[in-house]
């Protein structure tokens, strides 16, 4: 049962991971418009 | 971004086959009697070469839709106060209307981009709309507008951009990563009390849910202390009120808790902040849209006026025009001021003020208003009124002041009251009842938990997530609405009044009887000119399929007609009063071609599915009974109210809403301020040449009233899921607080209730969208 000591460090910090990718995705902008880029692509130029 | 396989190059039907010598215009498709490649305009020429000239040839191959037809575009644009930023550039946003596929987007941001002095174009796949950023010392805005305008599309200049949700996205992502890691500690906590758990876990658990849960409710929860908070503070007790206090109780309680080593229900409080910030990243979403179709007037006078003074004319700002000066304006042009006629005859484009499309012809003494375009002749003006006393301005402004009315209260906001003083009246009684039976620790215990079940959790997300759907329904039948509330009354109105000009009908000008034969020959000679009249003639020539003949020594007289030789023949085509035109031939009068405001092709169909939805439909309008009786006849509308001004029409709304009826009004025109703010719903037309758009609820988009049926559905449907959702959340919590009331509730059954009250409500709100479906199938 010791090994909980560690296991909920190492979820947290996975999670935490997540967390930080997914709010600099947002402060970069990704999901302020998610219609338009998806189409972009599809258009080469 | 209508998409219209008719026009397509290849899906020719049969019986239009080419005749012998019949081609298309390379550009908009127009038939055209002659060589191959012959263009059907100066326009279309102009768009080819401008096209070519960005090395973007590529367009004509790709397209899957013919470009429409050039034509020239208003001025104003650069009158638009813009200022630069610390590059010495400029941003603006504009809609670009008239873009049919993919390629359509494609060439007008390249045209765009590659244009000289531009920074950066962006143009939406998605919606049409530009985001424009241009250096002003290298080009000004009115020619990038015009390049748009000459390549067939129409740009229309956008109000300021909602911004988007970014904030609330933060929020939503740090409570779900709260919400999912203290669930986890919950299960192994629950497992625990069945299983037996060591202490020393249980307090690591608790503490690590403390910890998480923290940021939680201090950082992600705090828009709704802080809507709580101002309510209060307003003598309001809305939505935001309960939840604030239902997160505030669990998080002191889990706090206490931890410290005391009693149960807590943290997970329970993460999760109902996540739920309700994804509720409100939805709605915030729904709303964008909309609030982005609010147009702004200023590009209505022209920056830059002619002034008469000692003999000879020089350019001043508009801005700077007085009382008493003289100005001068051509054809094409825009008045810069408020004024009378001194001298000059000429015809005025007045639609931006009266909605109503047909010139007016003025002269000598005659009054004229700045924002109104010279069609004909050229007239010298005595400014009476200049910049900011014109009428124009004035209107503008009430118009600003008037869409800042406030909101109304939504059904949920009603309830919010009852729901917390009835759940703090019951943690009250419960805590004195226990105190009396069974002393004060569990008395404590059974009032928290009363306060921690009484989740306004599924009463806070029926309505904005019902709203979100039914918002995202309407608006992709292009129906955009301002607020959840303005929607939320659609659904309640038994009254529809439409606005004649603009609304019911198209408000531009069209031929409305001509025989095939004579359009031919006038559409010939009227080919080249950019004429209202004329683009109208060559328009509904192109609408019949009949190929334009090649005209030759053609003079245009200004104010009079036009003249020239088709198939060997002279012909002459002159004015004959109102909306009517006389073609002559070698030999003497050949036949009339009538020009007016014609119904709105899908009108009487969205007429008829406002009726099949149980309401009364009538026609509002300042013109002539005859005339209006005539209209609504062919709207399949029985209803009409004639010689109405725009106080009149406001006063019959009013009359109609003191009779217990709920209204909606549709509206294009500036005078129609006064019977939009009226209404229970005022929409105005997002095609309409003048912006009432500032003070209507909603917009149609795409200038057809059909999706007004469809708003009303899913109206309805949104009503109905709410009222569902209200209902459910009511019995969940009744039976909740009971059952908390009695000491039944531990922190495991408020786990599985207060999520699962939140599911039925998200299933609920899911079936919005499937209903408006369902309706617009029956309605087909």
């Amino acid at each position: 049962m010791n090994s909980i000591a560690f296991l909920v460090p190492i979820a947290v910090g996975l999670a935490a991971i997540f967390l930080f990718l997914f709010l600099r995705a947002v402060k970069g902008g990704q999901f302020d418009d998610l219609d338009d880029p998806p189409r972009r692509i599809l258009k080469d130029d | 971004m209508e998409p219209s396989p008719g026009s397509m190059p290849t899906s020719d039907p049969p019986d239009t086959a080419p005749r012998a010598g019949v081609s298309r215009c390379p550009h908009c498709g127009t038939r055209v009697e002659g060589a191959v490649d012959a263009f059907c305009c100066a326009g279309c020429e102009m768009a080819f070469a401008i096209i070519r000239g960005s090395g973007l040839e590529r367009y004509y191959q790709e397209r899957e839709a013919f470009a429409p037809r050039p034509e020239p575009l208003a001025g104003g644009w650069d009158a638009l106060p813009v200022e630069p930023d610390e590059h010495g550039l400029c941003e603006i946003r504009m809609a670009i209307d008239g873009l049919r596929c993919a390629s359509c987007v494609w060439v007008a941001e390249n045209v765009l981009q590659r244009t000289a002095g531009v920074d950066e174009a962006m143009v939406s796949y998605a919606t049409g709309r530009a985001t424009l950023r241009w250096d002003p010392d290298k080009v000004r805005l009115g020619e990038l507008a015009g390049r748009i305008a000459a390549l067939g599309y129409r740009p229309r200049l956008l109000g300021e951009e909602a911004r988007p949700d970014r904030d609330l996205l933060l929020r939503l992502g740090v409570a779900a990563f709260a919400a999912a890691n203290v669930m986890m500690y919950a299960a192994a906590l629950y497992a625990g009390w069945l299983g037996g758990m060591e202490v020393r876990f249980v307090a690591l658990f608790q503490w690590m849910s403390l910890i998480l849960a923290t940021p939680v409710a201090i950082w992600c929860a705090a828009p709704f202390f802080a809507g709580a908070w101002a309510g209060l503070r307003n003598g309001v007790l809305h939505m935001d009120v309960p939840i604030a206090m239902a997160v505030a109780v669990l998080y002191v309680q889990g706090v206490a808790g931890t410290l005391l080593h009693v149960d807590t229900y943290l997970d329970s409080m993460t999760m109902l902040v996540a739920l309700l910030l994804a509720g409100r990243v939805l709605e915030s979403r729904g709303r964008r849209r909309a609030a982005e179709a609010a147009v702004t007037l200023a590009a209505t006078v022209p920056a830059m006026a002619r002034r008469f003074a000692g003999g000879t004319v020089e350019a001043v700002p508009s801005v700077q025009l007085v009382p008493g000066d003289r100005v001068v304006a051509g054809a094409g042009e825009e008045l810069p001021a408020d004024g009378v006629v001194a001298d000059g005859e000429g015809a005025l484009r007045m639609a931006l003020l009266t909605g109503e499309a047909a010139p007016v012809q003025v002269g000598p003494g005659d009054r004229v208003w700045a924002g109104t375009l010279v069609v004909d002749g050229a007239l010298t003006v005595e400014v009476t009124e200049a910049a900011e006393e014109t009428v124009i301005h004035r209107m503008a402004e009430e118009l600003r002041a008037a869409a800042d009315r406030g909101a109304r209260p939504s059904s949920t906001d009603r309830i919010a009251p009852w729901f917390t003083g009835a759940t703090l009246l019951i943690a009250v009684g419960t805590f004195f009842v226990w105190w009396i039976v069974s002393g004060l620790g569990a008395a404590l215990a059974a009032s928290v938990a009363v306060l921690v079940v009484a989740c306004p959790c599924a009463l806070a997300l029926s309505r904005p997530l019902a709203a979100a759907a039914g918002l995202g329904a309407a608006a992709r039948r292009g129906l955009l609405f301002r607020s959840a509330d303005a929607l939320l009354e659609l659904g309640g109105v038994d009254v529809v009044a439409l606005d004649k000009t603009g609304t019911v009908t198209a408000g531009a000008l069209d031929v409305i009887g001509a025989g095939d034969d004579d359009l031919r020959v006038a559409a010939g000679l009227e080919r080249y000119s950019v004429h209202p009249v004329a683009l109208a003639i060559v328009r509904e020539a192109a609408d019949r399929g009949i190929p334009l003949p090649a005209a030759t020594d053609v003079q245009e007289e200004v104010g009079i007609g036009i003249s020239g030789r088709v198939d060997g023949t002279d012909w002459s085509l002159r004015s004959a009063g109102a909306g009517v035109v006389v073609l002559r031939g070698a030999d003497g009068y050949r036949g009339l071609i009538r020009l007016g405001d014609s119904v709105r092709a899908d009108s009487a169909d969205a007429v008829a599915g406002l009726r099949r939805l149980g309401t009364q439909v009538a026609i509002l309008t300042g013109d002539h009974p005859e005339v209006a009786a005539r209209m609504a006849l062919s709207a399949g509308i029985d209803r009409v109210e004639a010689r109405l001004d725009p106080e009149a029409k406001a006063a019959w709304i009013r009359a109609r809403r003191d009779e217990g009826h709920r209204v909606l009004y549709a509206g294009d025109g500036l005078n129609d301020g006064p019977a939009l703010a009226a209404s229970d719903v005022g929409v105005a037309m997002g095609t309409g040449a003048a912006s009432s758009i500032l003070t209507a609820d909603g917009v149609l988009a795409s200038g057809s009233l059909r999706p007004l049926a469809v708003g009303i559905e899913a109206s309805r449907a949104c009503r109905t899921a709410i009222r569902w959702n209200q209902g459910r959340s009511v019995v969940y919590n009744i039976s909740a607080v009971t059952a908390a009331a009695l000491g039944w509730i531990n922190p495991l059954v408020a786990a599985v209730l207060m999520p699962l009250s939140s599911a039925l409500v998200i299933w609920g709100s899911s079936r919005v969208e499937a209903a408006v479906r369902r309706a617009e199938e029956r309605t087909v």
